[in-house]
């Protein structure tokens, strides 16, 4: 009966549910969800060792020293803080900046701010009288009592209340939603005071209440900078609360949700208060001990079109590009040399801020032509956040579904382990030689067979070890054969994802040519290796096969550290091929044979892992027939979604019908074989024979008239004159109704396939 | 005697109601595709019946009532989504199987690619309609529909422009007409993702998808690709009456497509009587006085369970049992009610059949001049002779190897002869061999034969006129 509007369908349920705030319409009783309690521990209210060490050790709860909440921040702070702001600045790189200078991490009064860090920040120069100490923990709700035992949270109201202090007082931590007895109180409407606190004691309100109160601020520090006069300024992308979205708080926001918003400022490093968690949702879920600053972040809102959108799983494209050229290549390595953690970028903020002033006039741009594409589609967003999306809870069912998806990533890539290590280790020989002459790797293997997505897990794993340092930079180019529009254009692509710029093909085809044969380097990557990657790539063949020819003689070439390596269906292409080009190219190969049916079922259930939806026979039922047909994982995944989607629709049914008549029995809400069965029905056969069944009388005559006429003759083909004469004999002969000719015609006209 | 040479209007029954029903019939083969839109322009096409509309005059009481009942049952009839209104209740049908499919994947923000195939006219597209109407309701604003016809954009730099135009219209976005076609497909590949992160479905669908399917399929290709590798919520639902059309793609392509295909097939007899039944039985609570309504409703249950109206069904249903074949038939049932009682009766059945198994070609041939038939006679015997290629002069010479031997007296000048065969011409019975050599004179033209040598005879003996 506690009704809370449960979490967002497609993620993974966080953990604190909420309930709407007084204020809020009330919340049309949703699916109570079982998830786990939250519990907070607030006698250890800090998480973040380096802050634990900065400041005083907060497991001795302070005694309130102010009798006011009006109480200068820095003055009675047990913090080691100095007085005066500019000092403890201890910033690690030593220079004195002439200009600006940007900064990894800054360390700042008492607090070591990275970018990326999320912090509140304070609303007002005045407010500043508000701030108090920015560790407080936070008082019980009824004893007014900070520390002594454990603390659980509303669910509700967000309150904390001592394990002891609640009645009926409770053992541990509850599991699941919990909500204290003032709120369950209220939302039953029955009038129950809340404990008054003591007389002379005021309630001293935490960061996150004033936040949610909107009294601070959070924001997401993009960047750290120090000013030409010395003073630190953060650049920061702004989160709001629902409350401040046009939409207001909708019934089914969460009371600790946070929207990131597209705004961004200039502020000042003074005003920041202190850290706080925005998180995913996966990480919300998983973050069940992490105190008391942890804000739930799934939307981006949009301030200038007041609209939301979900934040991608993966940050933006040209972010990640531009990653490389950041660093210097062996940063990761020295952290102890004088240049460390920071990296200074002349301006670099400037793109930033033409992006920006572009923005403002984005709405004239025009959207699907070149330049203006990139602005304007912020445009593109929901104005409230569908219902359907969080007040659903997966069944097993639903959850198959999901992670059969051809769309989801599966957490491994199982039964190609031979084939990735291969790819890995040509590629790695490809980037650490200095010299790599004429590297080139051909992929074949039937459509469907993880040959792109094993390549691509290949790069994911080598980024991450990029990431750690153990690896050399470089450009990695992804190029697929049947999205280009003609074969020439792959210049372009390639010359536009080296350099930025976009030329006629003719032209790239001339600069890449320098670049790679002449040394004339472009871009900023000079000297990285390159590592193209050419995904259908008969589809390059022109009629001269100069495309191919010109891309793969470039690897020859003595310094163009370029590697390619092509994916394609068939097995001989490179024999297919004019010699001179299959002499550059078949040499290195790699076989991707069709899945077995062991692999599929390996594949199939370590997606489902987990998920109690499937019978095994019927997993093994399916994969045994698409390994038998064409041992096409795609095929096969999308045979067990079909198969769960009917037995979905299967159980939606019959739940209908039980809400209609309220039979006794359950619907079985497995996966069988039956299913599976009905499955690859759909899927392998074609529908003629039950379309011959149903069609009408005259046309099934016409039918086994031209298959007589067609053995007769003993030809491919039939005149209708010839047709219409047998029809018209056997009408004659079986007393039938003559159909005319002219009917006939239109028979033969409706029956043509 | 003098030959009736021009203009001999054709000899059809006289009604002019039956003569509008007839140039539909004339006009309806041609157009398969669009019947509703057939249908809908009748009720301009075909004035009401003058004699009735004379006798509505004397009976004031029962004429506006029937006329009432007359639009509103053609209102039903003209209307996709009452025709197959009955769908919605039922579980099993192919609707609520579609509607389920594309609603599971708006709402659980996944990808699907469906077929629909059936034979013309079995209400794939009015089933599609209704189900993204009612999406539309339950979901506002989460749905953008992007349609495209294989007739129209099988060419992919065009598909793919008409995609980034519609979608640019959607969402209020201005379109660039200049925009190569690459900017188009990363803009459609963008606009997936932003949508895909808006929680909005972008339903793509496929009109022809057989049309789709032929060359290097770069546009199915680059849709279906996005869906398995992006964030994307999209929905591509190609309509086809080729049941092969899955096959025709190519291996690539059909290894990314997610093989949900929905038959339709034509309508069982009794599911036929049963949409009869929906569609002309008159509501209790409309705004017709109630004892019309009973007594309409009584003599049409009567009708349905007459036998003869059972073999007026079996002989519609065994040539064709579409229900766009069946709604044309409803509609001529509707336009033949006796205004004056406003009652549908068992021959109003019965002259729709008729007038639905009309012959053109031999209706047309009925009511030839025996000059006319003589020409169509010589073609005849020219293609018996496997001459290949004919124009009027040969036809000439045939005709007067005939005179020659069988020294008849019905014997015309050439002048004569020549203003019957491009009387033929107009008619359209026969027609030119090819298009090229039109400065070339009348006379010297080839020409074809447009009918068949079977109905040539057949309507020669019926034809009371012939001297033979």
């Amino acid at each position: 009966d506690f009704s809370t509007p449960s979490k967002p369908a497609p993620t993974p349920t966080p953990r604190r549910k909420s309930k709407p705030v007084p204020y809020a319409p009330p919340a049309s009783p949703a699916t109570p969800s079982a998830v786990r309690r939250s519990r907070r521990l607030l006698d250890t209210p800090t998480k973040d060792l380096s802050e634990a060490a900065l400041f005083e050790t907060p497991a001795k709860p302070k005694p309130a020293p102010a009798p006011t909440l009006k109480r200068k921040r820095a003055a009675p702070s047990p913090s080691p803080k100095t007085p005066a702001r500019a000092e403890p600045k201890r910033k690690r790189q030593r220079r004195a900046p002439a200009k600006r200078a940007f900064y990894r991490k800054v360390v700042y009064d008492g607090g070591e701010f990275a970018a990326g860090d999320d912090v509140y920040v304070k609303r007002l120069e005045g407010a500043e009288s508000d701030a108090e100490d920015p560790e407080e923990p936070e008082d019980c709700r009824v004893c007014f009592r900070a520390g002594g035992g454990v603390m659980v949270e509303c669910d509700a109201c967000l309150g904390g209340f001592h394990l002891r202090c609640v009645r009926p007082p409770l053992r541990r931590v509850p599991e699941g939603d919990w909500a204290c007895p003032y709120c369950e109180a209220e939302r039953e409407g029955r009038a129950m005071d809340r404990p008054k606190p003591p007389v002379g004691k005021k309630i001293k309100r935490t960061a996150k209440e004033k936040l949610l109160d909107s009294d601070l601020w959070a924001a997401r520090i993009e960047s750290l900078r120090r000013e030409p006069d010395g003073a630190f300024w953060a650049k920061v992308r702004w989160y709001t609360i629902p409350e401040e979205t046009a939409a207001g708080r909708q019934p089914h926001n969460l009371r600790r949700e946070l929207y990131r918003t597209n705004a961004l400022g200039d502020i000042e490093m003074e005003s920041i208060v202190r850290h706080c968690f925005v998180m995913s949702p996966k990480e919300y879920r998983d973050a069940t001990n992490d105190g008391d600053d942890v804000f739930y972040c799934e939307y981006e809102y949009d301030v200038h079109w007041h609209n939301f959108k979900r934040l991608a799983d993966i940050d933006d494209e040209p972010e990640t590009k531009e990653d490389p050229s950041d660093e210097p290549y062996n940063a990761a390595n020295d952290y102890n040399s004088d240049t460390d953690e920071d990296s200074e970028y002349d301006e670099e903020d400037e793109p930033a801020a033409r992006c920006s002033a572009r923005k403002n006039q984005s709405n004239e741009k025009i959207l699907n032509s070149w330049k203006g594409r990139i602005y304007g589609l912020q445009k593109i967003g929901i104005r409230k956040i569908p219902e359907h999306v969080r007040c659903h809870q997966k069944t097993a069912l639903e959850k198959a579904k999901a992670t059969l998806l051809l769309a989801t990533l599966p957490k491994s890539l199982p039964c190609r382990d031979k084939e990735m290590e291969e790819i890995s280790t040509f590629v790695k020989d490809a980037i650490c030689n200095d010299h790599c002459l004429g590297r080139c790797l051909y992929i074949h293997g039937v459509p469907g067979t993880g040959k792109t997505m094993s390549v691509l897990a290949v790069m994911r794993r080598l980024r991450s070890e990029f990431d750690s340092g153990a690896l050399r930079p470089y450009c990695f180019i992804e190029i697929n054969g049947l999205k280009l529009a003609s074969p020439e254009n792959i210049y372009k692509v390639i010359y536009e994802q080296l350099s930025g710029h976009r030329v006629g093909w003719k032209k790239a085809l001339h600069y890449l040519t320098e670049h790679f044969s002449d040394g004339k380097k472009i871009g900023k990557q000079a000297n990285q290796p390159i590592v193209l990657l050419i995904d259908e790539l008969d589809l390059l063949l022109t009629r001269n096969q100069s495309v191919l020819y010109n891309i793969l003689d470039w690897p020859t070439k003595p310094n163009s550290n370029l590697v390619i390596i092509g994916i394609a269906n068939t097995m001989d292409l490179p024999e297919k091929l004019l010699p001179r080009i299959s002499s550059r190219m078949g040499i290195q190969r790699l076989c991707f044979g069709p899945y077995n049916y062991r692999q599929l079922q390996e594949i199939i259930t370590s997606r489902l892992k987990g998920i109690n939806a499937f019978e095994d026979q019927a997993i093994e039922f399916a994969s045994r027939k698409v390994a038998a047909m064409s041992g096409d994982a795609r095929r096969a995944l999308e045979i067990c979604r079909r198969a769960a989607e009917f037995a979905d629709y299967r159980v939606k049914q019959f739940q209908q019908v039980e809400q209609t008549s309220s039979s006794a029995n359950s619907g079985n809400g497995f996966v069988c074989m039956a299913d599976i069965e009905d499955a690859i029905q759909e899927v392998f056969q074609a529908p003629h024979i039950q379309v011959m069944k149903n069609c009408p009388k005259f046309g099934k005559v016409i039918l086994a008239a031209m298959v007589h006429e067609l053995y007769r003759s003993g030809l491919g083909e039939v005149l209708f004159d010839k047709l219409a004469a047998t029809v018209f004999s056997w009408c004659h002969v079986n007393r039938e109704l003559l159909p005319g000719y002219d009917t006939l015609l239109k028979i033969w006209q409706l029956q043509a396939w | 005697h003098a030959p009736p040479l021009l203009g001999t209007p054709p000899r059809l029954l006289p009604s002019p109601a039956h003569t509008a029903a007839l140039s539909l019939a004339w006009r309806l083969p041609g157009c398969p595709s669009s019947p509703s839109v057939a249908l809908q322009a009748l009720p301009v096409a075909a004035p009401p019946p003058s004699s009735s509309a004379a006798r509505q005059l004397t009976p004031m009481a029962a004429a506006p009532v029937a006329s009432q009942a007359q639009a509103v049952l053609r209102g039903r009839l003209c209307d996709p989504a009452f025709v197959h209104s009955r769908l919605r209740s039922s579980p099993d049908t192919n609707y609520s199987k579609l509607k389920y499919l594309v609603s599971s994947s708006v709402s659980e923000a996944c990808n699907n690619s469906v077929l629909l195939l059936g034979p013309r006219g079995c209400g794939k597209g009015a089933v599609l309609d209704m189900v993204l109407e009612d999406l539309k309701e339950e979901h506002p604003d989460a749905i953008s529909v992007i349609r495209l016809n294989g007739m129209l954009h099988s060419d992919d730099n065009c598909a793919t422009k008409e995609i980034a135009r519609q979608l640019c219209l959607e969402h209020q976005l201005s379109f660039s007409k200049m925009a190569s076609s690459d900017d188009n497909t990363e803009f459609m590949i963008d606009m997936l993702r932003e949508c895909g992160l808006a929680h909005k479905t972008v339903i793509f669908v496929l009109e022809e998808f057989d049309l789709f399917a032929q060359g290097k399929q770069r546009l199915l290709y680059s849709l279906l690709d996005a869906m398995q590798s992006l964030t994307s919520q999209a929905v591509v639902i190609g309509l086809s009456c080729r049941l092969d059309a899955d096959q025709l793609l190519e291996k690539r392509v059909r290894s990314r497509f997610s093989h949900r295909k929905l038959l339709f097939v034509p309508s069982s007899l009794d599911d036929i009587q049963r949409l009869m039944e929906h569609l002309l039985m008159l509501d209790k609570d409309s705004s017709l006085p109630t004892n019309y309504v009973t007594e309409y409703n009584s003599r049409l249950t009567s009708i349905f369970s007459n036998k003869k109206f059972k073999g007026v069904l079996d002989s519609l249903t065994d040539t064709d049992a579409t229900t766009s074949n069946i709604l044309r038939f409803l509609f001529r049932v509707v336009s033949y009610m006796d205004m004056e009682s406003g009652f549908l009766s068992m021959e109003c059945f019965t002259d729709a059949l008729s007038s639905m198994q009309r012959q053109p070609k031999m209706d047309s041939l009925q009511d030839l001049s025996i000059l006319e038939l003589y020409i169509l006679v010589c073609m005849n015997r020219l293609e018996d002779k496997e001459q290949k290629s004919y124009n009027f002069n040969t036809i000439m010479k045939e005709y007067k190897s005939i005179q020659d031997a069988y020294k008849t007296s019905d014997k015309y000048a050439t002048t004569v002869c020549f203003r019957a065969f491009e009387h033929l011409l107009d008619r359209e019975l026969i027609t030119f061999a090819d298009t090229k050599g039109r400065n070339v004179a009348l006379e010297y033209r080839p020409v074809k034969l447009l009918i068949s040598s079977r109905e040539l005879a057949q309507s020669l003996k019926l034809n009371t006129t012939c001297p033979v």
